[in-house]
């Protein structure tokens, strides 16, 4: 474990002393990245709302492509096993689901219950890879990009465009599988794609069975929007400024606040591994990030504090992507004493103590 | 006429829900002082950012915007507000009634979910103006928004009902309409994108999406007393409805009964 403050190694008590410092003199204090196990996320969320500060998670651009359309016109969705068990077709949109494991099991498995049980997988791709490693069928994406591709293929699948085509074949396809999944990924389709794509799937079953299986962030998005709901009944970008957690995906958003001069202090949460920020060391920032990451250095920020790396060496639960849920990851090595939540709470001690030491 | 007047630029984002005719009619200079304002722990209120004069009527001038002053004559019900500079994101948002002008520029979301009024941003405008916040079922649902100068991408969006009538727009433009009219000089790409219903005219647009079809030009009665509408409010779009215009179908993936207008000449 280590920890820098102004550049200089110290102890941890050092190093948290000086960020209850740093924290306790902001006005407009933000709480980013969040890219950590749950227990962390949470203390962050209690830290966030001592010092009144915003809260945007890195996974942000990836949630809300997702919560948008989710919110005004609802999803149909289904889970990797589903997928897996039942599907006869399966459209890959997109690039970016390519890099996951998940269609090399697709693209090596039957479906074997349900209404399409032993009838042959077929795998489709728009605008998608043309390698030959995976067996499919490519149809090109349109020059103006995904979501307008989807858009010119939905309009196929109504009948409100007709002739023999690329999109009315693959239209004649979707409409023909018995159990159907479209698999994506929320931040290369747009809001506007997913929504687009939400409404295909439920024009889909009108005449068939079809589902959407959207690809998770790798940034523990699902996770902590899950402990973002319980805690405070809201999606992640809320802000304590005014002793209730207020929802607004544009005015917490920490690049804009940061960019406009609004934040003064930013405390970056990354105990697993996430894109450095631009802006972190051009303000008075905090940096708690997994130990052994490139960010665990002294000049990272002005306090850096190095912690546990959830499933390596510190337990923790996290997002499991294969099984679409929540699990907890156990330390695959000698666990180490400093715990990202436990900083937090350890700062938000120190804060508090600070407090009833000015009353 | 009450007047605000900035002192300094304000510290940090300040919330103007509660800042409008009616609710500063019934209070003294002393207890609208105390209004909170502010959206930070520090509690800032009106009087520490404004200067406060006040005479009970139903004009409001704020003298000194600021791109940091949020929801300036959101749910306004009556009277008027004039701000003599900028404001941020969801000017006028739910206003009911009222007229609503900015000198200035406006943030995001101007004039999001207004069912009535009218308002006016003098100069440009950003992202969403007129457009659905996160979970609104709607964008501007009945209210007229005037933008003179530019607006951002994804004007209009989910817009519901009313009119926006608009110098100039980026891509997206009419995205996920429901109903209403738009009626700008050019847009971006991609206007109506997923629109179902409701009236896109512009001078002139970027790309369109395959989901739209063109049916050809058309000598409706309805451009007629489109064109009448408009000119009180701009003649250059009245002269746009008035003008020889093509007429695109869509978008065919939804609904397929909005219309895109565009100048054939």
């Amino acid at each position: 474990m280590a920890a820098w403050v102004k550049g200089g190694a110290t102890d941890a008590d050092a190093a948290v002393e000086a960020a209850a410092t740093l924290l306790a003199s902001a006005r407009t204090p933000i709480v980013a990245g969040l890219c950590a196990e749950l227990s962390a996320v949470r203390a962050a969320y209690h830290l966030a709302d001592l010092i009144g500060a915003s809260v945007d998670p890195v996974a942000g651009p990836a949630l809300y492509a997702e919560l948008g359309p989710l919110s005004r016109t609802g999803a149909m969705l289904t889970t990797p096993a589903e997928t897996l068990g039942r599907a006869d077709a399966v459209l890959i949109v997109g690039n970016a689901p390519w890099e996951r494991a998940i269609v090399q099991e697709i693209a090596e498995s039957v479906p074997t219950r349900g209404r399409a049980a032993g009838a042959e997988r077929t795998l489709l791709s728009l605008g998608g890879t043309r390698n030959g490693a995976t067996r499919h069928v490519a149809y090109p994406a349109e020059a103006d990009g995904l979501a307008v591709s989807v858009a010119h293929l939905r309009a196929y699948l109504k009948g409100h465009l007709s002739g023999e085509t690329a999109y009315g074949d693959l239209a004649k396809r979707l409409s023909s599988a018995q159990y159907g999944v479209v698999l994506y990924d929320p931040e290369e389709l747009g809001e506007l794609g997913v929504e687009m794509l939400q409404g295909m799937v439920k024009d889909l079953n009108e005449v068939t069975r079809f589902f959407a299986l959207s690809v998770s962030d790798p940034y523990q998005g699902r996770a902590l929007l899950q402990l973002s709901a319980w805690t405070t009944g809201q999606a992640p970008r809320v802000g304590f400024g005014r002793h209730v957690p207020e929802h607004d995906p544009w005015r917490f958003d920490s690049a804009r606040q940061i960019a406009a001069g609004e934040a003064d202090a930013a405390l970056w949460l990354a105990s697993l591994p996430a894109p450095r920020p631009d802006w972190l060391g051009t303000l008075p920032s905090i940096a708690i990030v997994g130990e052994g990451s490139p960010e665990a250095t002294g000049d990272a920020a002005e306090i850096v504090i190095a912690v546990g790396v959830p499933g390596e060496s510190a337990g923790g639960s996290v997002w499991n992507d294969r099984r679409a849920t929540i699990t907890y990851a156990p330390a695959s090595g000698q666990a180490t004493a400093l715990t990202a939540a436990g900083v937090l709470a350890a700062i938000q001690d120190r804060l508090v103590q600070k407090k009833g030491a000015s009353c | 006429m009450s007047t605000l007047t900035l002192r300094q630029e304000p510290p940090e984002r300040l919330d103007f829900l509660n800042v409008n005719p009616l609710s500063l009619s019934g209070l003294s200079e002393a207890d609208a002082a105390k209004l909170p304002v502010g959206t930070s722990r520090r509690g800032l209120t009106l009087g520490d950012c404004y200067t406060i004069s006040l005479d009970g009527s139903e004009s409001l001038v704020i003298e000194g915007g600021s791109s940091r002053l949020d929801r300036v004559g959101a749910s306004l019900d009556g009277g008027s507000i004039r701000v003599v500079g900028d404001v941020g994101q969801r000017l006028g948002a739910g206003m009911r009634n009222g007229s609503l002008t900015v000198t200035g520029s406006a943030g995001p979301f101007a004039g999001s979910g207004a069912t009535g009024g009218t308002i006016t941003v003098e100069g440009d405008a950003g992202d969403h103006a007129g457009g659905a916040v996160y979970a609104a079922k709607a964008g501007l649902d009945g209210a007229t928004l005037i933008i003179r100068g530019t607006a951002g991408d994804h004007l209009g969006d989910r817009m519901r009902r009313g009119l926006i009538l608009v110098g100039s727009a980026g891509a997206h433009a009419g995205a996920r309409m429901i109903a209403g009219t738009i009626a700008a000089v050019s847009l971006g790409d991609h206007p109506g994108f997923g629109m179902r219903r409701g009236t896109i005219l512009a001078g002139a647009t970027g790309t369109v999406t395959p989901s739209f079809v063109e049916t050809g030009t058309h000598d409706l009665v309805f451009l007629r007393l489109l064109a009448r509408s408009l000119r009180p409010l701009s003649p250059a779009h009245a002269d746009l409805a008035a003008g020889a215009l093509k007429r695109y179908s869509g978008d065919l993936a939804t609904l397929g009964k909005g219309e895109l207008w565009v100048s054939a000449a």
